[in-house]
């Protein structure tokens, strides 16, 4: 009895000293998190901004991708200043799929009429795009000289 | 009274939306297989819920629109995986770099020509040729390429599964075992979902495919325009 009364004791004391420690650090997160969503959301709409006025033909999103890139590798940010916001967003990118995907509901008579073609076209061309990746990167890790190429 | 309906059925929308994706992520932990998709399975779900309440798609239109304000923010943070991985890609850029070229460009030509081949229609061959690009870079392509970004978001989720289920059993029978390479095949043709599958392999398999992934979108969205028209 009592030393089971001084385990529950014991455990929820560490529970507690443990959410307090990560109770700070856990509320700099949460703080954090608008900060370092507002920064993405910039670079978006940057990257947005200079495609509508360089009409350059790749997606603004994909220009605010190569800038953060850019300036992570030149070291102007840290890494630590969006990975919090950052890899919520990538692990539930799905999330943000679903709601084009509903969609669906109004493309019925398209899959109706072009339900088998459109299989067809998608499976095969991802059987020669992995083929081709594939077969072509590994055809040159085995090139004689190379190192480092074997697994 | 219309106005306080048309907010009702937004956040009844988002509910939906938000309930399916957790629904999703419960089914996938405890039932893995293809059919429990996140996308796939969520998508079925809020279908049937507006259906079967009488919501059409352009009522759900406002709360797609807020739900995916964060899109083009996730995309850019793809850049943090390509910064953390870049080393395993780098290493081998050689290789890396003209697999990659090989399998973007070689999916989006066969696409565009079976497609011609099918006879489809302008918007069908464009929407349909750019698949193999991480959802919302895809979307922003389609609208470049006068395809439709719903068509093509449809498209790119389908690849991403095909690639992700039937990739890795096709890479078994061709004999592709290095890992880069099977990384490499798996994020360039099936973004995320192949990502995920390749990451099962092998960390490198997956740190390579994460920046397959990333450079198989500035890859196709630089060559889109030009391949694209091939096929119209």
């Amino acid at each position: 009895m009592q030393t089971a009364l001084e385990a529950i004791t014991a455990d929820g004391g560490t529970r507690t000293t443990q959410r307090g420690q990560s109770g700070t650090t856990g509320l700099k997160g949460i703080a954090v998190i608008p900060i370092q969503l507002l920064g993405l959301w910039a670079l978006n709409a940057a990257g947005v901004w200079v495609v509508d006025k360089t009409a350059l033909p790749i997606p603004g999103n994909l220009v605010g991708m190569v800038v953060l890139y850019g300036l992570l590798a030149l070291g102007v940010v840290k890494l630590s200043w969006f990975e919090a916001s950052g890899s919520f967003l990538i692990r539930h990118l799905a999330f943000f799929f679903v709601p084009i995907t509903v969609g669906l509901m109004n493309t019925g008579a398209l899959f109706a009429t072009r339900g088998i073609g459109i299989i067809v076209v998608l499976a095969v061309s991802a059987g020669i795009g992995v083929m081709l990746a594939g077969w072509t990167s590994q055809l040159l890790f085995r090139k004689p000289g190379q190192t480092g190429g074997e697994s | 009274m219309i106005g306080f309906s048309a907010v009702a059925v937004t956040a009844f929308g988002i509910a939906v939306t938000i309930g399916a994706y957790a629904l999703s992520l419960l089914a996938r932990r405890r039932y893995p297989s293809p059919l429990t998709t996140p996308v796939l399975f969520s998508t079925v779900i809020i279908i049937s819920v507006l259906l079967a309440t009488g919501i059409s798609f352009s009522d759900y239109q406002p709360a797609k629109t807020i739900m995916t304000f964060l899109l083009g923010p996730a995309t850019v943070a793809l850049a943090i995986p390509l910064y953390k991985n870049r080393e395993a890609f780098f290493r081998n850029l050689v290789p890396a770099g003209i697999g990659l070229l090989a399998g973007s460009l070689g999916t989006m030509i066969t696409a565009g020509f079976l497609a011609r081949l099918f006879r489809f229609g302008p918007e069908l061959v464009s929407s349909i040729a750019i698949k193999s690009t991480t959802v919302p870079v895809a979307v922003e392509i389609a609208r470049i390429v006068h395809g439709n970004p719903t068509l093509t978001a449809i498209f790119v989720v389908i690849t991403g599964m095909i690639g992700a289920s039937f990739g890795p059993w096709l890479m078994d029978r061709l004999g592709i075992t290095h890992p880069v390479s099977r990384g490499l095949a798996l994020g360039a043709i099936s973004h995320g979902q192949g990502t995920a599958q390749a990451a099962t392999e092998s960390e490198l398999a997956g740190a390579v495919a994460g920046v397959a992934m990333g450079l198989g979108a500035v890859c196709t969205s630089l060559a889109a325009p030009w391949i694209v028209p091939l096929f119209v």
